[in-house]
């Protein structure tokens, strides 16, 4: 049962049809992984901890610098040189106690990644690079998990979701990681769209309402605020979720 | 033939500025070569030495995935090739 203090904290989106006060226990909970406490991973992180998702474990290996304050919002100057998730959960828990917060401090690797995602109903990647990426996503498949993707370069991002043998995975359309320069260039107003986006779909998700980006990529120009969606497909040859395509199929 | 190809804004140094390069061809791997030979700068942006295209690069076809085997593709005239690139960047 919500509390009087959670059911005035929420008041305006149980008011939505949408929601309701089922619906608000249901993102009581819910268990979210964010992987990446960074660029997407702070939007992402702050709206739904905001929206009262009963749990959120966030993953990422490094520690606060100066030059991510120009976009990753769950830290601040006093920040510089702590853990990222450690100043993550500070910034969650000021934002709304009543979400439990749990935090790694980790890499994730091929060995390690089905372990740290388990249990939770939906994985956000706000990571920042391909070959995580893949690796989550393998997991993700593994283990049936939701997978919501999302990237940036610049004022350009992207959103996919992904239910593992449902739809479009990212190695679904995606020939394998690729090295790519680490250090990509990077306005915060466009992890701000995308993060939020991935929060939104996760709620959707969680609460069963609406139209997922399922088998649809779509892709923000935010230079022109321009959105351009792209239909992608499932691959049966796929090795992280053709297995999945085949249990799906009557 | 005119199957018009639309350029991710990084690629369109090598076209001089353009969004859109109209080009012919038979499926997406023919458009792309006749794309290459109108700008060559697109040549190392597209393919590796060996022919086959970047990890990096998708190829959509009429706004649909043309993965896997995007080269093979056959394209209609009036068909529509949009070149994105992957994003890593979170």
């Amino acid at each position: 049962m919500l509390t009087i203090a959670e059911l005035e904290r929420y008041d305006r989106q149980i008011l939505l049809e949408e929601i309701g006060p089922a619906g608000q226990e249901k993102l009581r909970r819910a268990k979210v992984f964010i992987c990446g406490a960074g660029g997407l991973g702070s939007p992402a992180a702050l709206y739904l901890a905001a929206a009262g998702i009963g749990a959120v474990k966030i993953i990422d290996h490094d520690r606060v610098s100066l030059s991510n304050l120009n976009r990753q919002i769950l830290h601040g100057e006093s920040d510089v040189d702590r853990f990222k998730v450690d100043s993550a959960r500070d910034c969650l828990n000021r934002l709304n106690p009543h979400v439990t917060i749990e935090t790694c401090t980790a890499t994730v690797t091929p060995d390690n990644a089905a372990g740290l995602v388990a249990g939770s109903d939906v994985i956000i990647d706000a990571l920042d690079n391909l070959d995580t990426r893949s690796i989550l996503n393998k997991a993700a498949m593994n283990l049936c998990i939701p997978l919501i993707h999302g990237a940036v370069n610049g004022f350009e991002g992207r959103v996919l979701t992904i239910l593992p043998g449902r739809s479009a995975c990212l190695r679904c359309m995606h020939a394998g990681p690729s090295a790519l320069p680490g250090k990509f260039p990077i306005i915060g107003v466009t992890p701000a769209v995308i993060g939020a986006i991935q929060a939104t779909e996760a709620i959707k998700l969680l609460l069963g309402i609406g139209d997922l980006l399922l088998d649809r990529l779509i892709v923000y120009d935010g230079l022109r605020l321009r959105w351009t969606e792209f239909k992608v497909k499932l691959n049966p040859d796929c090795d992280h979720c053709g297995h999945l395509q085949q249990k799906e199929r009557p | 033939m005119s199957i018009q190809v639309n350029l991710h804004k990084t690629h369109r140094q090598h076209t001089g500025g353009l969004e859109t390069v109209d080009v012919d061809g038979r499926t997406v791997g023919e458009c792309l070569r006749d794309l290459v030979n109108r700008y060559p700068g697109m040549g190392a942006v597209l393919f590796h030495s060996g022919g086959k295209l970047h990890h990096l690069i998708e190829i959509y076809l009429n706004m649909e995935s043309a993965y896997p085997d995007e080269l093979k593709k056959p394209v209609q005239d009036g068909d529509e090739i949009h070149i994105t690139v992957m994003l890593a960047g979170g």
